[in-house]
């Protein structure tokens, strides 16, 4: 054990002689974390605060403004373009003070906006007749446009329709009232007042939905919606760099058979095993290492992994174990740094995204998600969303941990019975 | 004398991509003893560096076995490797460690630790004159301050046997006379017992008690340097350069007279003036068609060469000198070349080892 031990002690001073390593094991990773984090959660929308969407007012009545006022109470971030546009374009509409029905179908295609929500002329009308008249609500209903602007119009509508409908359900019942007589004029005022009521109290006594993607502490949505990215590319931006630093040991392994310092080592009295296991330490370390480093900035911003750190901290090591385990099973088959670096890079490049470490795999059709599978990645980022977006605990990261420890056994066995150093 | 090294029946096979076979070492047997420098010569392909690397653990033998003070390197390859220390020709250390940390890291590798390690690793810096440079990066060093480093880490567990990978590649002349002083050092003092591998006649002439010289995956010769040259029958060579002199068949024959001598021959060399030097002083560098660099006389174009081949020639010398003076021809220089491990390799594999 000593010897594995002074190995891979060995190597990690090496490595961290190389200060462009040290840039690389720390500097690099966290710019591509929260770049990653920004586009995923953040850029979308207006910013990485507000959420736009595009809200075209057929009617301009007191009830479709009402309706907005209801909109904007649902849900705080919401940008409501034109109307709410800013001096920065926060609508991105450039020179188009107005929209069209086209215009801004093209700008929910293009995602430019999250949704397009239309209020139709005569809306106010037939809801105060009690005519049904419907809202139209167009948009992509994929991650960038979360459901929760959808249940920001369905509570805004609500609301609209619960104090129209406490307003004529309190002038039936008055009217049926013996003693209460009431003209027209009377009557309609008392529809009024009841309404006013209504929205009043419905206004003071908001019954709000958490619009939460993870169990954050922040309430504001545009925060959830950084937030969210992050949670989502913390552990995935961790995971791909894990790759880089870990499949780095792919060249080590050639330069060291290059440099002769591999051969002496076996030349020395020192077991294959003992010799291996030694190399293989090094680099574990040095993946845990790096997971730490982007896991660090993410706790350092806020970013909430989920609530149970030992289940997080198992998938890290599964994951950094079978990563390591598969460096060494395919570069003990290398014979020159060129192979090592093409190999180490495509793979990193490849295996992240089809694993989910640049986004989430809900977002790709079923058979790449199953695809996606083969790569340890995807194992590792399921387990990780199961206690980032769904309050998961050890129990429910067993399966991606138990399949990342396969894996690993597999890839450990190839490794040690085709290692070669001549 | 006690053997360290047993050498039985060593054979290793390589497979080409193509699914064929190549025997690389074809069953060498060899004895090495203890406190010996043995050195193998052979030219590159030969089967040196296979040889070597199985009789040091690095590849397994596909026959055969080697033990190393008694130690099977098949069977019990640890505690044969305990009394082995290896310097390859390349520089093994890690370039960007000190050399304090290079030698502590093979130290413990090595199985020694706490104020062994200590020790070891400062009398190695001792030994090879790096002790106020041992906290410098290895590339910081020049190429002769790395070959000692190189050596001393093959030290540090104080082995029964190193072996040397033709240590001296690469560096100035300076430097190569340390390491050569080291060997021989290792070998009286240290009573180490040194498996030496060079291309380097003179090196391995000057070292070695036994040279083995293989060639084609086979030992084909064995034994002290003057064995060798006795077995070969090579004769010394003495050759007089006569400049432009006409040369006359008679006074050939005064020469092949002389009691012990074999055989004389004369030939007129072309020179090559070197360029830009032809019309600047009296003497110029010129080249022979041999290659070698000679001053000539100024305008001088041919360069005329008798060789003497004798049994011992420099007993002969004198004679020559005398007829040379009697019949007026002006001997410009005489070399005496007495037969060397070149000569016997040259003789025994049909080239030379540089080739």
């Amino acid at each position: 054990m000593d010897k594995i031990v002074t190995i891979a002690i060995n190597d990690l001073r090496v490595f961290l002689k190389d200060r462009s390593n040290i840039i690389f094991l720390t500097l690099v990773p966290l710019v591509m974390t929260f770049i990653i984090g920004y586009v995923n959660g953040g850029g979308f929308g207006g910013g990485s605060s507000q959420l736009r969407v595009d809200l075209l007012d057929n009617d301009n009545s007191e009830l479709s403004a009402q309706f907005i006022a209801s909109l904007k109470e649902a849900n705080s971030s919401l940008m409501l373009c034109p109307a709410d546009n800013d001096e920065n374009d926060g609508c991105n509409l450039g020179d188009n003070a107005r929209l069209t029905r086209e215009q801004a179908e093209q700008r929910v295609k293009d995602g430019d906006t999250l949704a397009l929500i239309e209020i139709p002329a005569g809306f106010g009308a037939a809801v105060e007749s009690f005519q049904p008249v419907s809202l139209t609500y167009v948009s992509n209903e994929d991650f960038t446009a979360p459901g929760f602007i959808r249940q920001a119009v369905d509570a805004a509508a609500l609301r609209v329709n619960g104090a129209i409908v406490a307003a004529r359900v309190g002038t039936d019942v008055a009217g049926q009232i013996e003693g209460i007589t009431l003209d027209a004029a009377g009557q309609a005022a008392f529809t009024q007042q009841v309404y006013d009521r209504a929205a009043g109290i419905w206004a003071a006594n908001p019954v709000n939905v958490a619009y939460e993607l993870t169990a954050q502490q922040e309430s504001s949505t545009g925060e959830i919606n950084l937030q969210s990215g992050l949670a989502q590319s913390v552990p995935g931006m961790g995971s791909m760099f894990v790759m880089f630093t870990v499949f780095g040991g792919m060249t080590l392994l050639v330069i060291e058979r290059k440099q002769w310092t591999l051969q002496r080592l076996v030349s020395l009295p020192v077991s294959r095993a003992q010799l291996i296991a030694g190399k293989i330490l090094s680099r574990f370390l040095l993946g845990i290492l790096q997971f730490a480093v982007v896991i660090a900035m993410g706790v350092l911003m806020g970013v909430n992994l989920g609530s149970d750190p030992i289940a997080f901290i198992l998938i890290v090591l599964t994951y950094t174990l079978s990563i390591t385990a598969l460096s060494f099973a395919l570069g003990t088959q290398l014979q020159n740094e060129e192979q090592a670096s093409g190999l180490s890079l495509l793979l990193s490049l490849a295996l992240a995204p089809l694993g989910g470490a640049w986004w989430p795999l809900d977002i790709v059709p079923e058979f790449m998600r199953t695809i996606g599978h083969i790569s340890p990645v995807a194992w590792a980022m399921d387990g990780f969303n199961q206690l980032a977006f769904f309050q998961g605990g050890l129990g429910d990261v067993l399966l991606p941990v138990g399949v990342l420890l396969a894996m690993s056994v597999v890839f450990f066995v190839v490794a040690v019975s085709r290692f070669k150093y001549e | 004398m006690t053997n360290l090294v047993e050498v039985r029946g060593l054979v290793k096979t390589f497979k080409r991509r193509d699914g064929t076979e190549v025997r690389a070492v074809r069953g060498i047997n060899l004895d090495i003893a203890q406190g010996e420098v043995f050195s193998l010569l052979g030219p590159n392909g030969a089967g040196k560096t296979t040889t070597i690397s199985m009789i040091s653990g690095l590849l397994a033998p596909t026959q055969g076995d080697a033990t190393i003070g008694g130690f099977s390197i098949t069977k019990q390859p640890m505690q044969a490797k305990k009394l082995l220390g290896v310097v390859p020709q390349e520089i093994a250390l890690y370039p960007t460690l000190t050399a304090r940390q290079n030698l502590d890291f093979f130290g413990k590798m090595a199985g020694l630790g706490g104020k062994e390690l200590a020790k070891s690793v400062d009398e190695v810096l001792d030994f090879i004159d790096l002790k106020d440079r041992q906290k410098d990066r290895i590339d910081t060093f020049s190429g002769g301050m790395k070959r000692r480093v190189n050596i001393g880490v093959g030290l540090l567990h104080k082995p029964q046997l190193v072996y040397m990978d033709e240590p001296t590649v690469g560096i100035d002349p300076q430097s190569r006379r340390r390491i050569l002083d080291t060997v021989i050092q290792l070998r009286d003092e240290y009573r180490m017992t040194v498996l030496y591998t060079t291309h380097l006649m003179e090196e391995a002439q000057e070292l070695s008690n036994r040279v083995g010289i293989i060639d084609h995956g086979e030992i084909i010769a064995l034994g002290t340097v003057g064995d060798l040259i006795q077995q070969i029958g090579e004769e010394d060579r003495l050759i007089f350069s006569v400049g432009e002199q006409q040369i006359e068949n008679d006074f050939l024959q005064q020469f092949e007279a002389i009691v012990g001598i074999t055989k004389v021959t004369y030939q007129s060399r072309e020179l090559n003036v070197a360029p830009g030097l032809e019309d600047s002083a009296e003497l110029v560098i010129a080249k022979k068609s041999t290659g070698t660099m000679v001053a000539v006389r100024s305008g001088q174009v041919k360069d005329g060469e008798i060789v003497v081949y004798a049994k011992r020639g420099r007993k002969a010398l004198p004679e020559l000198l005398r007829i040379a003076d009697d019949a007026g021809v002006n001997i410009f220089s005489v070399e005496v070349r007495e037969p060397d491990l070149e000569a016997v390799f040259l003789h025994l594999t049909g080239r030379a080892l540089r080739d």
